[in-house]
């Protein structure tokens, strides 16, 4: 177990847990809620199938905190440099190429909501709660967390999110696309591990690879680009598969 | 206009509509010389104004299984270019054009109609996702289960599913590879209507006569509220 800025990472088997360890809002110390390069190592496990972001405690997390905020505001140049390193840190985490699971209860705020936002499948319990509330303090979300946000729910949904602050409930954010399952507040983790074994278990890394680089494409590219991209993939592995069966055929001789 | 023969494919026109049938029994599968063929009879449904409406299903009671995989294997072990390390540098023809094909099928100007019974599986649902509207029988079995034989889906499955059902649930039917049952389909958005199978294709036909008259794709929303549900 390893910790730094209060987020703390173990891995349990092929899975990575980073773990928002701040309780009990779980507030985020960095804009970017771990530095980059330790986020890189941390998932450079060439045997690591996926990842779990969860919060410690009753919370994912409560997003940044506001006084540390306006600290920073008061240098613009820090705050502009720190918001950049953010952005990175979430970008780093979407296009990573193994599924990343946001495991979510209790409240998931502001740039909580980003970091969730920001991984591949949302499971959260039915208590969970969400919000951007950075409108009430005249900002908003700043690393992404609008577009993503836009993405997921359509343009009339995501506005009315974001100007106005309000919270919302798992039922509605299911309803609106936020959040892909419900469970039952104990089960969070344990149904998100799970999900994280089961559809992993019995691939192969380079198939897990290709599947979230397809996606990546998807939210990237023309259709034309991804779908050549996709055909391309597909013909690699079917090269390897091809050339293993041919190989295994030869060992039956 | 004399429709061709196809030794893979039936097409007929009927009142405007073209059905399109995939003709490969006992379950469809989609062999080497269906695609060269599917090319064909698209280029000939584009390049003929009669065709105002395009139905595709499977004959009999399957869509389609998909592609015969251990063929396309050796194909591509094949025909694919590598270089000294065995590493692939160019793709084949043949694979880009299939996706080539999807594409244009989806830039047609006149609704294309996915009527799908049975199974519908791998290669066949990403045809179906390529057309503008999909319906299905109650029996209709779906799934990409390329993953569980080491490969994943090649002609923009992906890219389409997730556009349709989103990251989360492209991403756990792609990886599980397992089926799903027409239900579930509506639920994930990939089909726009379930009907009872027999009458799936008066269904379709119903509902081409009506989407042909003004069609543009944009209103698809609007087509499918107003004469699916």
């Amino acid at each position: 177990m390893e910790t730094i800025d209060k987020i703390s990472w173990e891995i349990r088997g092929d899975i990575g847990i980073i773990t928002l360890d701040n309780p009990p809002e779980n507030y985020l110390v960095q804009p970017g809620f771990v530095p980059l390069e330790t986020l890189k190592k941390w998932t450079s496990y060439d045997y690591l199938k996926g990842i779990i972001i969860c919060g410690a405690g009753k919370h994912f997390s409560g997003g940044g905190k506001l006084e540390n905020l306006f600290k920073m505001i008061r240098d613009k140049e820090n705050i502009t440099e720190s918001m950049e390193k953010g952005k990175a840190v979430l970008e780093h985490l979407e296009n990573l190429e193994i599924p990343v699971v946001a495991a979510i209860q209790g409240i998931c705020f502001g740039g909580g909501l980003e970091v969730a936002l920001s991984s591949h499948i949302r499971v959260c319990s039915e208590n969970a709660l969400f919000a951007f509330p950075e409108i009430n303090h005249g900002v908003i979300p700043g690393l992404g967390g609008t577009v993503r946000c836009f993405g997921k729910t359509g343009f009339p949904k995501a506005m009315k999110l974001i100007m106005s602050g309000d919270m919302i409930n798992a039922e509605d954010a299911q309803e609106m696309h936020l959040v892909d399952f419900i469970v039952s507040k104990q089960k969070v983790f344990d149904f998100s591990f799970n999900l994280l074994q089961k559809l992993t278990r019995d691939r192969p890394l380079p198939v897990i690879n290709a599947v979230m680089k397809a996606l990546k494409n998807a939210r990237s590219l023309s259709i034309e680009e991804a779908m050549k991209e996709e055909t391309r993939m597909f013909c690699e592995l079917a090269l390897a598969e091809a050339k293993r069966r041919n190989g295994s055929r030869e060992i039956q001789k | 206009m004399k429709i061709p023969d196809y030794s893979t494919i039936r097409l007929v026109l009927e009142e405007g509509i073209g059905q399109l049938e995939l003709n490969t029994p006992p379950s469809n599968a989609m062999t080497m010389e269906f695609f060269t063929e599917f090319t064909s009879v698209l280029e000939f449904v584009k390049n003929h104004h009669a065709f105002r409406a395009l139905i595709i299903s499977g004959h009999g009671r399957h869509f389609s299984s998909g592609a015969d995989v251990p063929v396309l294997l050796r194909e591509i072990l094949d025909k694919a270019e590598t270089d000294k390390k065995g590493r692939l540098t160019k793709v084949p023809d043949f694979l880009s054009n299939n996706y080539k094909s999807l594409l244009m099928l989806e830039s047609f100007r006149i609704p294309v109609i996915s009527a799908i019974r049975g199974v519908c599986l791998g290669s066949a649902l990403e045809l179906a996702l390529f057309s503008h509207f999909r319906l299905c029988g109650q029996d209709a079995v779906f799934g990409l289960p390329e993953a569980s034989f080491n490969l994943v889906p090649g002609l923009g499955g992906i890219y389409k599913l997730c556009c349709i059902s989103g990251q989360a649930l492209a991403l756990e039917r792609v990886l599980k590879g397992s089926t799903f049952t027409s239900i579930d389909a509506m639920k994930y958005r990939i089909v726009d209507k379930v009907v009872p199978k027999k009458a799936l294709l008066s269904t379709s036909s119903d509902f081409a006569k009506e989407v042909m008259q003004d069609f543009r794709v944009e209103k698809r929303a609007l087509y499918i509220k107003k004469y699916l549900s």
